[in-house]
């Protein structure tokens, strides 16, 4: 028989003690639920799809020592040289590398010489390889031809006609639809620029700017800018990465040459959340951890102190499933009050990290999936203790302890 | 009612073993009033302990109201305490955090009672002892005398056949001890059987039969005002 009314009254004579591991519990509810929706949004931006064949592709730059030094050559060469190599798939020249950390944005319109009301996005200028080296889906029109490719220097008035642009930024500059065939201008400038292609996705540089997934591919080599983009065939990337090195330096060795894998420079990209993740998955578990603690320390300081009353009530004639059940009853009274005052504080405490660090609102699921774990926990700590209860013996009330 | 033969219980540790009670027999019927008295460490509240099946004996046989109950299981003895038996304790025992009501509810929930059916028995008992108007107080709200007096009403609540008392006077002053002890008179004279540990030769000559119990086995046998059978190891 349910022992709930002796056990609230029993409860209110110890309600300091007892009020205080529910506040553990309830301020344990309140931080790991919200750090578990933090978690999962992390986890969500991490795990998103690039669109781009990152475990596969290296990434190659190199700093030119004599003044004069004729790049657009030594690009052809450099080039020719990778895509004769083995283990390579594909590679192509970009003024910058997704998911680098370092690119271009600029505001992008669907009428002439407007200066407002435009769209930010990534841009880049690529040659006729960029979608394979990418490792990209085009979805929409086609690539760019070697004779749209052009060379860019710093004094080049030329500008591209043509572009290939993600979905997102079609989707968004063109929200009618069917924006293959369709121009869009520069801020401040009457040149149309013809969409001829559209790729599935692609990030960007800044994978958690606002502007991430929304990109333009122009035709165009760059002097100033440049990085040679290597994709290599699948499980080849690292041999491709140290063959590359060698031959580029082998080649020319008038230059100092950086490589990169994508995996590394993406990691980079994610390091803070990353380290978000773990230090709040610690939080967690220490959390967790502490408040079973207090648990097991309550119930086995509250059975020391209770021995002889555990020996009259089996005297008495408690089974020793009761005694356990009492503890464990007793426990659950405990935790959910804890926890209602938790799932209370959650809300409160996910209202003010929404306004004042825009994170993501807690859904009801969380909680109550926090609730009952935090429950389960609350139970297991308080099982031991209760089950030890149960094996003190009657005799204990008959002696003088 | 209670019936030992040759019991004997002995507790071991890692160095000596030592004999509690040593071929012990004895018989009560039912409706007596038996005291049991001796020297401290003699045995009385090992038996005490086995004749309420708070423990189980080493060897020897038990049985009570004509069943064995040498072997039975833990949850079996349970059920057996609670429904034949009742305590009274020496230090009276009732649970602190609970008033006098939820006290003498504690066996009768133990039972299985409906709510109703408690409360009617716990009423009745408390008028029996004279403290319904202090139902709702707290023990640490009542006198020695007063919370041995609910610690009977405990015991009694559940109607048990056997009552075994434990020192029932022993933290009482006299005038609280002779209320006690006549309040115990008046519930064996309903037909309870009782058996009273006591160091008190006054209180323990007010039984129908006196045993005392020297060095684990029973050394001698008064009788008091009854006619009453015994068996000496």
């Amino acid at each position: 028989m349910l022992e709930l009314r002796p056990i609230l009254s029993a409860l209110w004579r110890h309600k300091v003690s007892a009020l205080l591991i529910a506040l553990q519990l309830g301020l344990t509810l309140a931080i790991v639920s919200n750090a578990l929706v933090v978690i999962d949004e992390r986890s969500e931006r991490i795990s998103r799809p690039t669109g781009l064949a990152v475990e596969d592709i290296n990434s190659f730059s190199f700093l030119a020592i004599p003044e004069d030094y004729d790049k657009f050559e030594a690009f052809r060469l450099d080039l020719d040289m990778i895509r004769s190599l083995p283990g390579v798939a594909s590679a192509t020249i970009s003024n910058h590398v997704p998911l680098s950390g370092s690119g271009s944005a600029s505001g992008f319109y669907t009428e002439p010489n407007k200066e407002t009301g435009g769209i930010s996005a990534n841009y880049y200028t690529v040659d006729e390889h960029f979608i394979d080296a990418l490792g990209m889906k085009l979805t929409a029109g086609r690539g760019f031809s070697p004779e749209e490719v052009m060379q860019v220097g710093a004094t080049s008035s030329e500008r591209p006609t043509v572009a290939v642009v993600t979905q997102k930024f079609a989707d968004e500059v063109f929200p009618e639809g069917n924006a293959l065939g369709k121009a869009f201008f520069l801020g401040g400038d009457d040149h149309p620029i013809e969409v001829v292609g559209i790729v599935e996705r692609n990030l960007g540089p800044w994978p958690n700017s606002s502007v991430a997934g929304r990109g333009v591919f122009y035709p165009a080599i760059m002097d100033q800018w440049f990085y040679y983009i290597v994709r290599a065939e699948p499980g080849q990337r690292d041999a491709v990465l140290k063959l590359v090195e060698e031959k580029l330096a082998e080649r020319d060795p008038n230059r100092v040459i950086n490589a990169d894998t994508m995996e590394e420079q993406k990691a980079q990209q994610y390091a803070s959340d990353n380290t978000m993740i773990k230090v709040l998955a610690s939080v967690v578990i220490l959390l967790t951890f502490i408040v079973a603690l207090g648990i097991v320390g309550l119930t086995v300081f509250w059975i020391t102190q209770r021995q002889k009353q555990i020996g009259v009530r089996r005297a008495l004639g408690a089974t020793r499933s009761a005694i356990s059940r009492y503890f464990l009853l007793e426990n659950l009274i405990i935790a959910v009050t804890g926890i209602a005052l938790g799932a209370a504080a959650a809300q409160v405490f996910n209202g003010f990290l929404a306004s004042e660090f825009n994170q993501p609102a807690l859904p009801p699921i969380v909680t109550i999936s926090c609730a009952l774990f935090l429950l389960g926990v609350s139970l297991a700590a308080a099982l031991v203790p209760a089950l030890r209860a149960a094996n003190i013996s009657p005799a204990t009330a008959t002696r003088s302890v | 009612m209670l019936k030992m033969h040759n019991i004997r219980k002995s507790y071991r540790t890692d160095t000596i073993e030592t004999h509690a009670l040593r071929d012990f027999s004895l018989e009560v019927d039912e409706g007596e009033f038996v005291s049991v008295t001796g020297p401290s460490g003699s045995g009385k509240t090992t038996f005490l302990n086995i004749a309420g099946l708070l423990e189980t004996p080493t060897g020897g046989e038990y049985r009570l109201d004509g069943e064995d109950v040498s072997n039975l299981n833990d949850r079996q003895r349970s059920r057996l305490r609670n429904e034949k038996i009742g305590f009274i304790f020496q230090g009276f025992n009732l649970i602190p955090d609970l008033n006098l009501f939820d006290n003498i509810d504690v066996p009768l929930r133990y039972r299985g009672f409906n709510a109703k059916e408690r409360k009617k028995r716990i009423e009745k008992v408390l008028d029996q002892v004279g403290l319904s108007a202090r139902a709702k107080h707290l023990p640490a709200q009542l006198s020695g005398g007063q919370q041995q007096r609910v610690a009977i009403a405990r015991a009694l609540a559940g109607e048990p056949r056997f009552l075994l008392a434990d020192e029932p006077t022993g933290n009482l002053d006299s005038l609280m001890a002779r209320q006690v002890m006549e309040l115990l008179e008046f519930i064996n004279e309903w037909g309870t059987t009782i058996v009273m540990v006591t160091h008190d030769p006054d209180l323990a000559r007010r039984a129908h039969r006196n045993i005392q119990i020297v060095d684990g086995q029973v050394s001698d046998l008064h009788r008091a005002t009854a006619p009453a059978t015994a068996e000496i190891a």
